[in-house]
């Protein structure tokens, strides 16, 4: 698997850290090459990629939410789905829709609040965010730690573990390889193709650097906008 | 049998005399598949009386909103739609079981909420609504939501149901140590003033806009003080082989569905049609395509001006006329030949305000042209013959609709008239003769024309007779809207008649053998044919199960041209992403395409034991006299385009303006329809044979206890 390059040593102006009020010793039993020092901070190296979104392309058919569910749990959930839709049918076009991903975030704060690095970066999945069931412990510090609203992790009250977006690296129910390079069974799924893939994250994780505009000229046959 | 997978496992009851519920095993009723199945045979189980239940309005009418096994998950266009059915309100010579269907986000919650359906009885003794969380119901004091629009009840008890708070952004639901947790609005179906009022107008509405209403659904629930029903559910749909489906769904978005980053296909329905507004006006560009739980290709809408969101299809329309009389002139019966962009607002407010009160806006339509006709001859205003004293002379304005649709609503000035349903009220008015003549487009059973003149499109009208209400299926209709749109818009269709005839014909199992085409043969020489009777078998079957039951989207499915395909041959009944495909995956069961088939005709039987109990005789077939006595001459497009052959046998597109129906020819081909079902033809009752051929021995007893038994052979 390739480095990414867009790690966290091109990447100074996060001020995020891991272990600021401690040493080394805080590091023991984690994948050192996870993570980067840099400047006496310990930094989570950036994911080689993520997902972004364009709210005014989808269609609110929530097929993302019930094929994320099922390609990991073999079951159609909306509340086990990493990806959450959320709609007010009753607001004006386009705050009607809110597309909730995780940003894979610089330095995630899901990663660095969990006790026990279930919630991890690991170099072997190009630092995708993902969370290991069998080493989580329920604590739910990670759910908490998101910064995001709705938090982009969730929690599976059927195992008692938490769980969020991993690029579809782990998905017993698709036939193809998931992650970074293979499928994201969201983004495939979308009829509308509102849901594309990054490798080069946003400097900033914040939602609003993860909305694309990924409407055509041929979308605007259809007679709907394809202005930002 | 064995446990199958797709299902919650729930039905929940209701039973609104006591205010209490309980809980029925889905196993019990597997057999019956989901939606329509499901819909019948509880009706059947749980109606104390058929016979006697002659109004829907009546509190031992039992209404049933059922989902799926494919409620709730990715089964393309299939998720997220919704059957109800009930004893119906309104329509002529009686009323009778019969259905509606809507879509959204409702059967899914229902689904992830841990229930396959909700049946209920009875009469509340004041005004309720039901709240359901997870396993947890309530049926919940409504009087302060009586009398509200159904958006803000909706908003309300969403409101009333979102407010514990788990995490950022995350609900949890009252689930004592199973604390599953979710970002979603509770999914609610809800009445407005119209239902309130037991107007048989009145319509259930979900979502902004999407709505059941051909058969009163409304005042069914506004007679059983019944205000909205809500779910929430934050559980699971347990699949099969979660692989197989995900697999089906991968290869529909990538070989069937249409790519919208590129493609230039033109098509209306089906599975290779564009996410786009089925508006009939036109959209401002400032808006989405919305869909219901599942879709492949949305066709609902939400906008930017605030208003109008989920205004869709019929309900864009139904004052589209007026409207633009109010404009420009001239008289208010819709015509989409203009259907320009100042049109769109006040389309779009009035389709709002329809959906908020709660009104069918197909019952209505109808009636503004004729209002119209009545207040220009001096016959229809205040101090006239009938009295009225809505603002006429303004037909077509905001504030005419606002009047209007409030009287509908609460049966005041002109919508005294017709609590009781547009026909019935036009009789009582002494203007039976316009429902005759056809002044007033209501060609059967008292309800209205959907748009597709059975002296044009056979299938519409033949498929009703049959059955219950303006059946609704948009199986073959697939051709109007395709055909004519092009030939409108200058487009050159590259399918020959003779190959699109082949294609629907193609997917017509077990009715009609590939090579017989004439099935789809519209020419006056083959409108009363036997194969045409095969014909609607199959559009009432398939329908019955795949559509009705299973809940495939009937704007989706079947999909029997597909302009994705090189072969333009659909996804319907083929090995990898047809009907049973859906199905095996989903529930585990090993089913064929026409096994489905098989138990829509066993449910369409069961449908028309209920019927026959009701009163339902062979003389109650029939269309209203100007389908017989005029020739078609009005299209709302300019041609009404159908695959049909000529006298040499050549097929070509051809118009089917002009032409009318015979009295004899319509009962001949209801001869062999009924001969195609095995059902009396003296009479269309069902035989003892055909029931147990069928294993409802038990349904044979009960014709027989009353002495509705057909005769054998
Ligand atoms: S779960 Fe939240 S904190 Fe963690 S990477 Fe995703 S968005 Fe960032
Ligand atoms: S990429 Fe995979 S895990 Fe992430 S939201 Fe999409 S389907 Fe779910
Ligand atoms: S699948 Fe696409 S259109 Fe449907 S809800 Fe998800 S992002 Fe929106």
């Amino acid at each position: 698997m390739s480095m990414n390059k867009n790690s966290s040593e091109m990447d100074t102006g996060r001020r995020h850290f891991l272990a600021a009020m401690g040493g080394v010793g805080m590091l023991i039993g984690f994948s050192g090459t996870a993570y980067a020092i840099r400047d006496d901070k310990v930094y989570i190296k950036s994911s080689g990629g993520a997902l972004v979104v364009d709210l005014k392309k989808c269609m609110g058919c929530g097929t993302c939410m019930t094929t994320c569910s099922l390609v990991h749990h073999g079951k159609a959930s909306l509340s086990l789905s990493c990806i959450q839709i959320e709609q007010d049918v009753f607001k004006p076009f386009p705050q009607d829709i809110q597309m909730s991903t995780c940003l894979q975030c610089h330095d995630a704060p899901c990663v660095t609040a969990c006790p026990v690095n279930a919630n991890k970066a690991s170099e072997d999945f190009d630092f995708v965010r993902d969370i290991d069931p069998d080493k989580c412990i329920g604590c739910m510090q990670c759910i908490e730690a998101c910064p995001h609203t709705p938090s982009r992790v969730q929690w599976n009250p059927t195992t008692r573990c938490a769980q969020k977006c991993d690029l579809c690296l782990n998905t017993p129910y698709m036939e193809e390889q998931g992650g970074i390079g293979g499928v994201q069974a969201c983004r495939r799924v979308c009829p509308v193709g509102a849901i594309a893939f990054i490798t080069e994250l946003p400097e900033q994780s914040l939602p609003q650097n993860y909305v694309v505009n990924l409407r055509n000229e041929n979308w605007a046959k259809s007679g709907k906008t394809i202005e930002d | 049998m064995k446990k199958l997978k797709g299902y919650a496992g729930k039905i929940l009851h209701i039973d609104l005399n006591n205010m209490t519920h309980h809980v029925l095993p889905t196993e019990d009723y597997y057999e019956w598949g989901g939606g329509h199945g499901f819909g019948a045979k509880l009706f059947w189980d749980l109606c104390e009386d058929i016979e006697a239940v002659i109004d829907g309005r009546d509190p031992r009418n039992v209404i049933t909103i059922a989902g799926s096994p494919f409620s709730g998950t990715n089964v393309p266009s299939a998720g997220g739609r919704c059957e109800v059915t009930n004893v119906s309100v309104g329509l002529i010579p009686r009323n009778r079981f019969t259905r509606s269907n809507f879509g959204g986000h409702f059967s899914s919650m229902m689904k992830h909420a841990g229930w396959d359906a909700i049946t209920i009885t009875g009469k509340a003794p004041y005004p309720v609504y039901i709240d359901v969380r997870n396993h947890h119901v309530m049926i919940r004091d409504a009087s302060h939501l009586w009398g509200k629009d159904t958006h803000e009840t909706q908003q309300f008890i969403q409101e009333n149901v979102a407010k514990i708070d788990v995490a950022a952004g995350w609900n949890a639901q009252l689930d004592g140590n199973d604390i599953g947790r979710t970002t979603q609005k509770a999914s609610v179906l809800a009445i407005g003033p119209a239902g309130e009022n037991q107007a048989a107008l009145g319509c259930l509405i979900h979502g902004a806009g999407n709505a059941a209403g051909q058969g009163g659904n409304g005042a069914v629930f506004g007679s059983k003080n019944l205000k909205a029903i809500s779910f929430i559910g934050t559980g699971s749909v347990d699949i099969a082989d979660p692989a197989a489906l995900v697999k089906a769904r991968f290869k529909t978005r990538e070989f069937y569905a249409v790519d919208v980053d590129k493609s230039t296909n033109f098509t209306y329905n089906g599975l290779s049609a564009g996410p786009a507004a089925i508006t009939f006006s036109q959209m401002p560009t400032e808006h989405r395509a919305s869909s219901c739980h599942g879709c492949v290709n949305g066709c609902k809408q939400r906008n930017a001006i605030g208003y109008g969101n989920e205004v869709t299809c019929q309900t864009s329309v139904w004052y589209l006329g007026a409207v633009r009389s109010y404009k420009f002139g001239g008289d208010a019966k819709l015509s989409l030949h203009n259907r320009s962009i100042d049109l769109t607002a006040d389309s779009l407010y009035a389709g709002d305000l329809a959906n908020r009160l709660g009104i069918n806006t197909y019952a209505i339509m109808a009636l503004i042209p004729w209002m119209q006709k009545l207040h220009a001859k001096g016959k229809l205003g205040v101090g006239k013959k009938i009295d009225s004293n809505l603002p006429y002379e303004i037909l077509g304005s905001r504030e005419f609709a606002d009047k209007f649709c409030h009287a509908i609503a609460t049966g005041t000035d002109i919508g005294a008239h017709f609590l009781d349903g547009v026909v019935p009220g036009v009789q009582a008015l002494g203007h039976g003769a316009d429902v005759d003549n056809g002044t007033l487009d209501y060609p059967y059973y008292g309800m209205p024309e959907h748009g597709y003149d059975t002296r044009a499109e056979l299938e519409w009208g033949y498929a009703t007779l049959m059955t219950d209400r303006d059946m609704n299926d948009h199986a073959l209709n697939w051709i109007y809207w395709t055909v004519n749109l092009a030939k409108l818009s200058g487009i050159d269709l590259p399918i020959p008649a003779k190959e699109m005839a082949t294609c629907f014909v193609e997917k017509m199992a077990p009715y009609i053998k590939p090579d017989e085409v004439s099935a789809m043969d519209y020419a006056s020489h083959n409108m009363y044919s036997e194969v045409l009777a095969r014909q609607v078998q199959w559009v009432n079957h398939y329908g019955r199960f795949w559509k009705n039951s299973a809940l495939m989207c009937d704007f989706r499915w079947p999909d029997c041209v597909n302009l994705q395909r090189e072969d333009l041959r659909g996804a319907t009944g083929n090995d990898e992403v047809g009907e049973h495909v859906w199905w095996n995956a989903v529930t585990g069961e090993d089913i064929s395409y026409v096994d489905g088939i098989e138990r829509g005709r066993r449910i369409l039987n069961l449908d028309n034991a209920i019927w026959v109990l009701e009163g339902r005789h062979r003389d109650d077939a029939k269309f209203a006299d100007y389908i017989y006595d005029k020739k078609l001459t009005y299209s709302k497009l300019p041609t009404f385009l159908w695959p049909a052959t000529n006298e040499a046998g050549e097929w070509d597109y051809r118009d089917m303006l002009g032409r009318s129906h015979c009295r004899e020819g319509v009962e001949t081909w209801k001869s062999h329809y009924y001969r195609a079902e095995g059902w009396d033809p003296d009479t269309g009752w069902p035989t003892r044979a055909l029931l147990e051929s069928m294993n409802m021995k038990e349904v044979a007893d009960r014709l027989e206890q009353v002495g509705k038994l057909g005769k054998e052979g």
